[in-house]
């Protein structure tokens, strides 16, 4: 504990230099922006960003890339509560009972808690994230293929488990994912895959093409010819204070959400959106009056809020203690660890240290920037509500362009982000989700590796991912997501679906 | 309506076992190895294999007509859609030859002024304004080297 503060103390040196204050500024106001905005998100704008850090230290990439994550979900709530519709997707349930304070007059509070729900979730989040982040890492040394490819086999089951549509299609988008995952150069034998001739497939397909598409223009190719004319809170907003009464009621909501958002977010796969659901539905509960859910309650807001920034923290730490990402978001931050030279997994935190605390200490000063620059700012959020989508989507699609062509100044990107763009608007028509895809097209490459060095390492024995204990454990924790669906109605999206 | 669009999830779903087929041919090409060593193209034919499998529960799913295989395909502009998708393909294409400036200041005309139905000159205004801030964010701040073309912008 006193190696792990006197590290932190180390971390909050580095964060604390100018350069690296600069670049949390840039992106935390980054995150809150693409927050604020319908139709861009977090991960599409670390994709897009991803370029422009290369000629900065890994450090203070990161650093930034790291704030938009967090900063989004600051970003998001404004929208769900001034305008009924979610910035983030992460943000959806902040709109049932935050947009009902705005319209009783009460939108300061709503926006002030949630507000500081963030802060303090996201203060709980990085003090968990520095007391397990280095603990896990020793534990995950013991980690050989086997435990891996299991570990990445539960992270794609859960995400399907989580699919709020048919679980089928979601299993269907992370096979599909892996296959796409590992066209490109067999990293044994360098014979071309799935390349039919084309140069630029050898080296595989990069992920910011693919995520612009998916995420970027599909989205606005979605919204093509629909009037989006979003009706922004004319009246002042006032009051950004909670009152006593308020804090009163909000503070155990608060507690419980962080904690379930944070310890949520560890599990691989799971990331910010499902938490935030569990946590409304779990205050519901415990609420004496549940029938006032939804019609403006301060709880509704102040637990969603906590749980989703929480979250955020605890799906730092698969990825920086073993090198897993958790969601979309986490898994573009893995590819641009892998740019920079950084070998993510249990040795990241002994090698690279400063990177490292440094990240965490860095999280804290942009937990406290959004708290300092967000409530002031909030009517310049709003503001920037008020430009038309049409100039907005076409923004979107060349700033999608210039992030796809920009990581290897090559237009065959370019042509791949089209392609996954209409890609991803068929997914979204056929009712098949894009992040199971995205996450499996990161960890494919890690799978396929996993899988043929432990079959190496068995003689070819399958056996070998429930003969090693915490493989096994993985395994079976995958079966059990898997199958017990098959035989139960008790699905969590759907009881989700019912509580909504 | 409704058998439309069940028409429609189960041409997807039978779409997808196509894919995983065409994935286990394109594997065993590869070679699949042994599960002592394995091969270059054994994650493929394995990968393609669950495909066919879950694209077979797909299909069940929608012709039991459940809700989650009902897909909404009728409500987009398809013209629209083709028109942008084309104009990016347009864009990929013409980005090196002619430069940044030139394309992208087309490109973005096009989109407010065709696609979303600005007026020609404040499109332009707009396409203009868009082009100089991208250029100056990216070539001049971020040190992004955006392609010049024959014309030298």
């Amino acid at each position: 504990m006193i190696e792990s503060l006197t590290s932190l103390a180390i971390g909050f040196n580095i964060a604390l230099q100018p350069q690296n204050l600069l670049y949390c500024l840039i992106g935390v106001t980054m995150g809150t922006l693409v927050g604020v905005l319908p139709g861009i998100g977090p991960t599409a704008t670390i994709a897009l960003l991803l370029p422009a850090t290369f000629k900065l230290s890994p450090i203070s990439a990161i650093i930034m890339l790291s704030g938009i994550c967090y900063g989004a979900m600051y970003g998001g709530s404004t929208t769900s509560i001034l305008l009924n519709i979610p910035g983030e997707a992460s943000s959806v349930v902040t709109c049932l009972d935050g947009y009902q304070m705005a319209r009783k007059g009460r939108p300061g509070p709503a926006l002030g808690i949630s507000a500081f729900a963030s802060f303090i979730a996201g203060t709980v989040s990085i003090f968990g994230l520095i007391l397990l982040a280095p603990t896990l890492a020793d534990f995950a040394l013991k980690f050989g293929p086997p435990e891996y490819f299991a570990l990445m086999v539960m992270g794609l089951a859960v995400v399907a488990y989580l699919a709020r549509k048919s679980m089928a299609k979601a299993l269907m988008m992370a096979v599909f994912g892996v296959i796409l995952g590992c066209i490109g150069l067999d990293p044994i034998t360098a014979t071309p895959r799935f390349t039919f001739g084309v140069l630029e497939l050898a080296d595989g397909i990069g992920i910011a093409p693919v995520v612009m598409g998916l995420f970027g223009i599909a989205e606005v190719l979605e919204n093509l010819g629909v009037l989006r004319k979003a009706k922004v809170f004319a009246g002042k907003i006032k009051g950004l204070f909670p009152n006593r009464e308020d804090w009163r009621r909000a503070i155990g909501p608060i507690a419980r959400g962080s904690l379930l958002g944070f310890l949520l977010g560890l599990l691989p796969g799971v990331g910010a959106i499902v938490p935030q659901f569990l946590s409304y539905a779990l205050e519901k509960r415990l609420s004496r009056h549940p029938e006032r859910f939804g019609t403006g309650e301060i709880e509704g807001v102040a637990a969603p809020e906590a749980c989703n920034n929480a979250a955020v923290g605890g799906t730092f730490i698969p990825l920086l203690s073993l090198g897993i990402p958790s969601n979309a978001m986490t898994a573009i931050l893995l590819g641009a660890l892998m740019i920079y030279g950084l070998t993510p997994g249990p040795l990241l935190i002994k090698n690279s240290p400063d990177l490292f605390w440094g990240v965490i200490a860095s999280m804290y000063i942009g937990n406290i920037m959004l708290l300092i620059l967000n409530l002031p700012l909030i009517p310049m959020w709003v503001s920037i509500l008020k430009i038309p989508y049409s100039y907005l989507s076409s923004f979107i699609i060349l700033f999608c362009l210039i992030g796809a062509y920009s990581l290897n100044n090559n237009t065959a990107d370019i042509y791949i982000a089209v392609v996954f763009s209409l890609v991803g608007l068929l997914m979204k028509k056929f009712a098949f989700e894009p992040a199971p895809l995205v996450l499996a097209f990161v960890l494919g490459p890690l799978l396929e590796t996993a899988l043929r060095r432990s079959l190496i390492l068995s003689d070819g024995s399958f056996l070998i991912f429930i003969q090693r204990p915490i493989s096994a454990v993985f395994i079976l924790f995958a079966f059990f997501v898997l199958v017990v669906p098959l035989f139960s109605k008790l699905r969590l999206a759907r009881g989700l679906s019912e509580e909504d | 309506m409704k058998k439309t669009k069940t028409t429609a999830a189960n041409a997807v779903a039978l779409f997808w076992v196509a894919v995983g087929v065409l994935v286990c041919y394109g594997a065993t090409r590869l070679g699949l190895g042994s599960v002592t060593e394995p091969g270059s193209g054994f994650i493929f034919f394995w990968s393609g294999l669950i495909l066919v499998l879950l694209s077979l529960v797909a299909l069940a799913e929608s012709l039991r007509g459940s809700e989650e295989g009902i897909p909404q395909i009728g409500e987009m502009n398809w013209v629209k859609i083709t028109l942008v998708l084309l104009s990016l393909l347009l864009y990929a294409f013409f980005l090196e030859r002619l430069g940044f400036v030139i394309t992208t200041f087309v490109l973005l005309s096009f989109l407010l002024g065709l696609i979303e139905g600005t007026n020609w000159a404040r499109a332009f205004g707009v396409a203009s304004a868009a082009v100089l801030g991208s250029f100056a964010i990216f070539e001049l701040w971020l040190k992004i080297r955006l392609p010049k073309g024959i014309f030298g912008f």
